[in-house]
């Protein structure tokens, strides 16, 4: 598309951008550039415009009038799909993938079968393998997509995109793609944005993780309420003074809580066996904040869930405050005093076409008297002061859940959780999809909840936040806990390297400790 | 069409409303929203019925008789369709409540008819059979684990044979008199059975709106992973569905005998599409996107008087047939587009 010395071209050039919705103004005049050979990185808060500037270059909103863009030389019109068919490609946050086609009908879908007028099992298979060798991708082709994980169909969708035209496409748009991705796998999809970019791409980058932008990004530019803060050169920013233009004041330190020396074992497992898991023990005091890691695969996304009960557990023994807890009864794993959020918040954490107030009451309803009755006014007035609590924005309980932006949801979970007096709380990826501003908000109900005398354990990919939270880390490698690190060892340098320790030789890019 | 105008079908149940909502409530799009006739289009589409009949029936249709005979056809109608409401508020189908419907009232009418059993002991087998049908279709559906709508297929097939085997193809009846009474006595100027669905009604809107059970039943069908998680019992709440339909199924067939005295083998498959119609008509009722209860009574009524207005028009039978599949089409079509743009308004928003 473009020769290496045409690189620092504009691409597309975006001028004066706005967007009202009926309740507030999404964006406010936002000047946007990206030149060929260019990683931009865009940050902002939830709520800060990412989104809806992304959702009108991908053509879902209209903008308002008076905006400008000029893509490749050529007007174009906002706000209208036909921008795909100018070498613009999305990676959205919701891959678009059909879970229960394998892999090669996912490949097709979007673009095209290798053959023409006949399918063939054979030559598709072989195609899809080479397409997939071609980004690392280690994966069976003929395997339906649900069969892997997260990580992995973050990597089929990027290959689709990357894959559908036979020159690199002039604008890649990259919304959060790293979300559920462990370390060498955000390595791996970092060569593969760097390989476009030679080429002449320019990459669109959203991220919440600034240590990406350090990593991959050539140019920054921060939104805050709609509004373009700054646009820099990464070589010219420090990662404080990212945050400080993300959140509009100076950044406070997250003070990590301090381990509360108690006796009582509020959660023990023992030699837990379940899907991906072959052994997980785990002694959890009160007032701690435990965190697991460890590779997509290793089974640290999977051992909360088998804990619970949400999984099936096949053997080992679960006890909570020294009562037994029976496999697969989330029902009475709560009446125990366990709570789980899982990661997939929109699908197993939340009801979405419900209100606020309804998710939040759902596992133990505020009905009166000896009827029973269910009242809206009771349940409102029981649901307000939880989301004021955890300061849910908007706290209106009848709110549709699906109106809010994630680090609220997760909010709303959690608020779910303390209300029933859960004393262990289990999280899978707290944090997945929450801005930098939610995201302090919520490590701060969980040290909160621990200095309260509950238990918290979170599963985690991302090695800072594990950090930042927790007393101790275990980390898991093909099923197994491997090793424990404890608040006097934790760092993300070794936390990473004790992650992929084994698995070096496996992958291809195995720089580890360059990233902290 | 803004996502004030969606939060304002739901803020409109609540009496305490701050100083923002109010004055966001002057904006063009919110008095759009308080305008736009979705929750309660059917009442108003049932007055332009009354109005246009009336009209073009002076003599035949604005009569109490009207009333009565709508009153007293669509009671077992909407027994079945209160049945319906707590299957389909789980997330399923079941296709065999209208023969179960049928089935139970023609083994009522042959038990005290054939077998000169006393109506006490003949209700009391039929329903234990009309529940036993629901246990069935539970455990198929919740234990084995197979899809509701093949399960309660199956199921209907095999009531439709019982039925046929119990009346050996012929009309059953007629039954004693003092029977038909605990249907056709009048009670307030209605027949006694619309005094009856009435009460369903408010026990049904009390157990699935207002009860900590009939909540989470709802959680099962908006999202059963979302709800086992939280803790609610699924499988319980599913198999538990299909029971209570069935008793209501059953019911619904027992008043059916008692309302006609002589009972057709061939009674049941009529109700399945007015019930089914119902209830999928009333998910753009009242409570839009839910299954709800008055929202059901409003179709019910709607339909019938649709109906009954035809057929005094002097229109032929399969009038009916046309009026509520056509109804059925238009209310799921309704509630298909109602939901894409609910769901682009959510699009807008975030």
């Amino acid at each position: 598309m473009s020769s290496p010395d045409a690189s620092g071209r504009v691409v597309l050039h975006i001028e004066s951008l706005s967007k009202t919705f009926p309740a507030q103004k999404a964006l406010d005049d936002v000047d946007l550039e990206l030149r060929s050979g260019e990683v931009h990185c865009l940050l902002g808060q939830n709520g800060s415009g990412k989104s809806t500037l992304i959702k009108i270059l991908a053509g879902y909103h209209a903008p308002d009038p008076g905006s400008a863009a000029v893509l490749d030389g050529r007007s174009v019109v906002l706000g209208s799909p036909t921008i795909r068919d100018h070498g613009v490609a999305f990676i959205h946050q919701d891959l678009g993938l059909v879970p229960d086609l394998d892999v090669v009908d996912n490949l097709a879908l979007g673009n095209r079968y290798a053959g023409r007028w006949w399918v063939s099992e054979r030559t598709e298979r072989t195609a899809a393998t080479r397409l997939l060798d071609r980004f690392d991708l280690d994966l069976d082709p003929a395997a339906p997509l649900s069969a892997a994980t997260p990580g992995e169909q973050t990597m089929v969708a990027i290959v689709r995109a990357v894959a559908g035209a036979d020159t690199a496409p002039a604008v890649l748009v990259l919304d959060e793609p790293t979300a559920s991705l462990p370390q060498h796998q955000v390595e791996q999809l970092f060569g593969l944005v760097r390989r476009l970019r030679d080429q002449g791409t320019a990459v669109l980058y959203v991220t919440h993780r600034l240590r990406e932008v350090f990593d991959i990004g050539d140019r920054v530019t921060v939104l805050r309420d709609g509004r373009r803060i700054a646009t820099r050169p990464v070589a010219d920013v420090t990662s404080d003074g990212l945050v400080e233009l993300i959140i509009g004041r100076r950044p406070t330190a997250f003070a990590p809580s301090v381990p509360t020396a108690s006796v009582d074992v509020l959660l023990r497992a023992d030699e837990v066996v379940g899907e991906q898991v072959d052994d997980f023990s785990i002694d959890v005091r009160a007032g701690e904040i435990v965190g697991i890691t460890g590779l997509i695969g290793s089974g640290y996304d999977q051992v909360l869930g088998i804990v619970y009960g949400a999984r099936p557990r096949t053997s080992g023994e679960v006890e909570v405050a020294g009562r037994r807890l029976d496999p697969g009864r989330p029902d009475r794993a709560i009446a125990s005093g366990v709570a789980y959020a899982p990661a997939d918040r929109k699908r197993l954490s939340t009801i979405q076409s419900w209100t606020i107030g309804e998710n939040l009451t759902l596992p133990r309803l505020p009905s009166a008297g000896p009827a029973r009755w269910l009242g809206q006014r009771r349940e409102r007035r029981e649901v307000e002061p939880w989301l004021k609590r955890l300061d849910v924005v908007p706290d209106d309980p009848d709110r549709l859940l699906s109106l809010l932006s994630g680090g609220n949801q997760q909010k709303v979970v959690l608020a779910r959780w303390l209300r029933v007096d859960a004393q262990v709380l289990l999280l899978d990826e707290p944090t997945g999809g929450v801005d930098a501003g939610a995201k302090a908000s919520i490590y701060r109900a969980l040290a909160e909840i621990a200095s309260q005398g509950r238990a918290v354990v979170l599963s985690s990919s991302d090695a800072e936040e594990l950090c930042a939270v927790c007393d101790r880390v275990l980390i898991m490698r093909n099923g197994a806990v491997t090793s424990v690190l404890d608040k006097d060892e934790l760092s993300v340098a070794r936390i990473v390297s004790e992650t992929i320790r084994d698995s070096v030789a496996e992958s291809l890019e195995g720089p580890t400790s360059d990233d902290d | 069409m803004t996502i004030d105008a969606q939060t304002e079908s739901r803020a409109d149940d609540v009496p305490a409303l701050d100083a923002d909502d109010r004055d966001a409530r002057r904006s063009p799009s919110r008095i759009l929203g308080a305008l736009r006739p979705a929750r309660y289009s059917g009442l108003l589409l049932l007055a332009v019925f009354v109005a246009f009949f009336s009209i073009r029936l002076p003599e035949t249709f604005p009569t109490s008789s009207t009333i009565t005979s709508i009153a007293g056809d669509q009671s077992v109608t909407l027994i079945l369709a209160l049945g319906l409401l707590v299957t389909l508020a789980v997330g399923q189908f079941d296709l065999s409540a209208a023969q179960n419907l049928g089935m139970s009232a023609v083994l009522c009418g042959a038990l005290m008819v054939k077998q000169d059993l006393s109506p006490v002991l003949a209700v009391t087998i039929t329903l234990l059979v009309g529940v036993a049908v629901g246990v069935v279709n539970a455990i198929l559906v919740a234990g084995v684990g197979i899809d509701s709508l093949i399960a309660t297929l199956g199921m209907s097939s095999v009531l439709l044979a019982v039925t046929s085997l119990v009346s050996n193809y012929q009309f059953v009846g007629p039954v004693p008199e003092g029977f038909q009474g605990i249907a056709n006595a009048e009670l307030f100027g209605l027949p006694v059975v619309a005094v009856y669905a009435i009460g369903l009604c408010f026990l049904v809107w009390y157990a699935l709106e207002h009860s900590p059970a009939g909540r989470r039943a709802y959680a099962v069908g908006a999202s059963p992973d979302a709800a086992r998680l939280a803790g609610v019992r699924t499988v319980r709440y599913v198999a538990g569905s299909f029971v209570v339909t069935a008793l209501f199924a059953s019911v619904a067939g027992v008043l059916v005998t008692a309302k006609i005295g002589s009972v057709a083998p061939t009674l049941g498959p009529a109700y399945l599409l007015p019930s089914f119609a119902a209830c999928f008509l009333a998910t753009t009722q009242v409570k839009p996107g839910r299954f709800n209860v008055w929202g059901t009574v409003i179709a019910v009524v709607l339909l019938a008087t649709g109906v009954k207005g035809l057929q005094l028009m002097g229109n032929q039978l399969w009038v009916t047939d046309l009026f509520n599949g056509l109804a059925l089409l238009v209310a799921v079509g309704a509630a298909v587009l109602s939901g894409r743009r609910t769901r682009r308004r959510r699009r807008r928003a975030s």
